[in-house]
This record gives C-alpha cells, sequence and structure tokens, in this order.
C-alpha cells in the first residue's frame, strides 16, 4: 500500500533493512504471525463451544438464553463503528492529515471503552441473575442442569480474554495517539498505524465470530 | 498539523471521497450482515437457521480479512500467512467436528 502514500509520508529505515519496502513488509509478516497464534487461540474456544451445544444442546440453550442478546448485538455495532474509525485513522495517515488521524485514533479508542462499558454492564446483570457459577456466595441460577456450567464457564473465560485483548488494544491505541500527534510522526512512523490496525480489525473480527458463536446459534 | 474538517477545498473532499468509498462500503455492507443475523437470531424462522448464520458470519470474517485488513492487496508471503491461519482452524474445528458428529 506505500504507493498511495502522499508526499512527506513515509517510514524512516532501521539500519538493518536493505529498502523501507523491506522493512513495511517485515512489519506486516510479524504481527501477522502473532494474529495467526491468536486466531488458534481463539477458535479451540469457540470450539469448546460448538463441541459443548452438540453434547449437551438442552443445558447450552437453557444458559444461552440468560445471554443478553441485544447488549452483544450492540456491542457488534460499536466494534464494526471501531473498525470504521480505524480504517479512516490508517487513510488519513497515508495522506498526511495528521490531526484527523489522530483524531479518528481517539474516535477508535472511545468505541472501544464503550464496548467495556456495556460488557461490565452486562456482567453485572450476569451477576444479578445469579449466573456466575463460578462464586461460592452466589448458587447458580441453573444449577438443576449441570452442563449449564460447562458453557457459562466457556462464555466468561471466551469474553474475559477478548476484553483483555480488547483493554490491551485501548491502552496500546492510546500511547501511540499521543506519539501520533507529534510533529514528523508520519514521515518516519506511518507504518505503525497500519500495523496497530490490523490487530484492532482483529478484535473486531474475534467478536464478529463470538457473538454468533456464543449468543445467536444457541437461542 | 493540517485539519480536514475545516475549509476542505474541493480537491481535498475529492481525495476524502475516494480514500474513504471502501471503508464506509465494508462498514455498511458489515451492518447489513449483521442485521440479517440479529433478525435471524431474534425471529428463529426456521430449525436449520444456525447454519444461515454462520455463513453470513463466514461472508463477515471474509471481508474484515480481504477487505479492511488489506490482505487482498497485501504481498504474497503475508497472504501465505494469512491463509496459512485459516487454514490450521480448518483442519482444527473439521477433524474435531468430523469425530464429534460421526459418533
Amino acid at each position: 500500500m506505500s504507493q498511495r502514500l502522499a508526499d512527506g509520508v513515509g517510514v524512516a529505515r532501521a539500519q538493518h533493512f536493505e529498502t523501507v519496502a523491506q522493512q513495511r513488509e517485515a512489519a506486516k509478516l510479524g504481527i501477522w504471525a502473532w494474529l495467526i497464534t491468536e486466531l488458534l487461540l481463539f477458535s479451540a474456544l469457540f470450539l469448546v463451544a460448538l463441541i459443548t451445544r452438540i453434547q449437551h444442546p438442552e443445558a447450552t440453550i437453557a444458559a444461552a438464553r440468560h445471554l443478553k442478546f441485544w447488549i452483544g448485538a450492540t456491542n457488534t455495532v460499536v466494534l464494526i463503528c471501531s473498525s470504521l474509525t480505524m480504517s479512516m485513522a490508517i487513510e488519513f495517515s497515508r495522506i498526511g492529515w495528521q490531526r484527523a488521524m489522530v483524531r479518528a485514533m481517539l474516535a477508535t479508542a472511545a468505541l472501544g471503552s464503550l464496548f467495556l462499558v456495556l460488557k461490565g454492564y452486562e456482567y453485572y446483570a450476569d451477576w444479578d441473575e445469579h449466573m456466575m457459577p463460578f462464586l461460592d456466595d452466589r448458587p447458580f441460577a441453573l444449577v438443576e442442569t449441570p452442563a449449564a456450567r460447562l458453557f457459562v464457564n466457556l462464555y466468561y473465560v471466551a469474553t474475559i480474554l477478548h476484553a483483555l485483548h480488547l483493554f490491551t488494544g485501548i491502552a496500546l491505541l492510546l500511547g501511540m495517539t499521543c506519539l501520533a500527534a507529534k510533529a514528523g510522526f508520519l514521515s518516519r512512523h506511518q507504518n505503525w498505524i497500519e500495523v496497530y490496525g490490523l490487530y484492532w480489525h482483529f478484535i473486531d473480527l474475534v467478536w464478529i465470530l463470538a457473538f454468533p458463536i456464543l449468543y445467536v446459534v444457541n437461542r | 498539523m493540517r485539519n480536514p474538517l475545516a475549509a476542505l477545498s474541493a480537491d481535498d473532499r475529492a481525495l476524502l471521497r475516494r480514500r474513504l468509498r471502501t471503508p464506509v462500503l465494508t462498514f455498511l455492507a458489515l451492518l447489513a450482515l449483521l442485521a440479517v443475523n440479529v433478525t435471524l437470531g431474534a425471529t428463529l424462522p426456521f430449525a436449520q437457521v444456525w447454519i444461515v448464520e454462520l455463513l453470513v458470519v463466514a461472508v463477515m470474517v471474509a471481508l474484515i480479512l480481504l477487505v479492511s485488513m488489506e490482505v487482498i492487496h497485501e504481498p504474497p508471503l503475508v497472504r501465505l500467512f494469512s491463509g496459512l491461519g485459516f487454514f490450521w482452524v480448518a483442519i482444527l474445528v473439521g477433524m474435531t467436528l468430523t469425530d464429534y458428529l460421526a459418533r
């Protein structure tokens, strides 16, 4: 994509690379290598959710009825919006519109934070409905269907892991926004925005998989 | 720093439209596909609706991967890496479900 960069926008070549193009490609390859390991981690969790559904259909459906379908759907919209603002930040970085890029990055962080707030409210509602089987002091609402415990525990592992990734992503994004607001950033580190954008889109992709697998197909 | 939101010239507006066309179209497509899945999930129109729901998800994932993550524009080695990830997932899911569904 470097051929679409505006004048004055680019990457300062590190000495161990022969060309800037090689440096950009190495950075992309590096983040993809890591994203593949993340993909396998989340895929294994989603696969276990599908197996739980196959092995214990009634218990899984009973547990999934307690999930907050509309909060999950709203959160999916929020993350799709954040993917748009991240894509906008990448495009602004390529054409050298630094202030617009910084604003798009802040909007992305704000949308990510909104997701976490809604997720927190969802967990609170679950706690209120006694849907946290791992708490000793609150009896599980579906105690008569023990297999439901499997699905609910898996739901928490998968969604908390995703929320941790999102929280880390927001922290990194805010840190990078501080750096990106400085003069000369786009002439030396434009590809940081593109590489980070891959991580953000991946978080979105994981939720795009999590929402239907946990909330929708088990209804 | 330039502020593109204040007093955009005609050229700037054209540039903005050109650059943001693909992200905005992808955004609208993802929202439309999500609306399909949410409607199916809320109404459950037939017993095997989960097949349609998972197909819609597959299209959404492909859109994010190919367009938002720009795999389609990447060099062959990066395309190979991203493809390999999903190939491994296909092996993982395929072989595991073959066992459970064939019991």
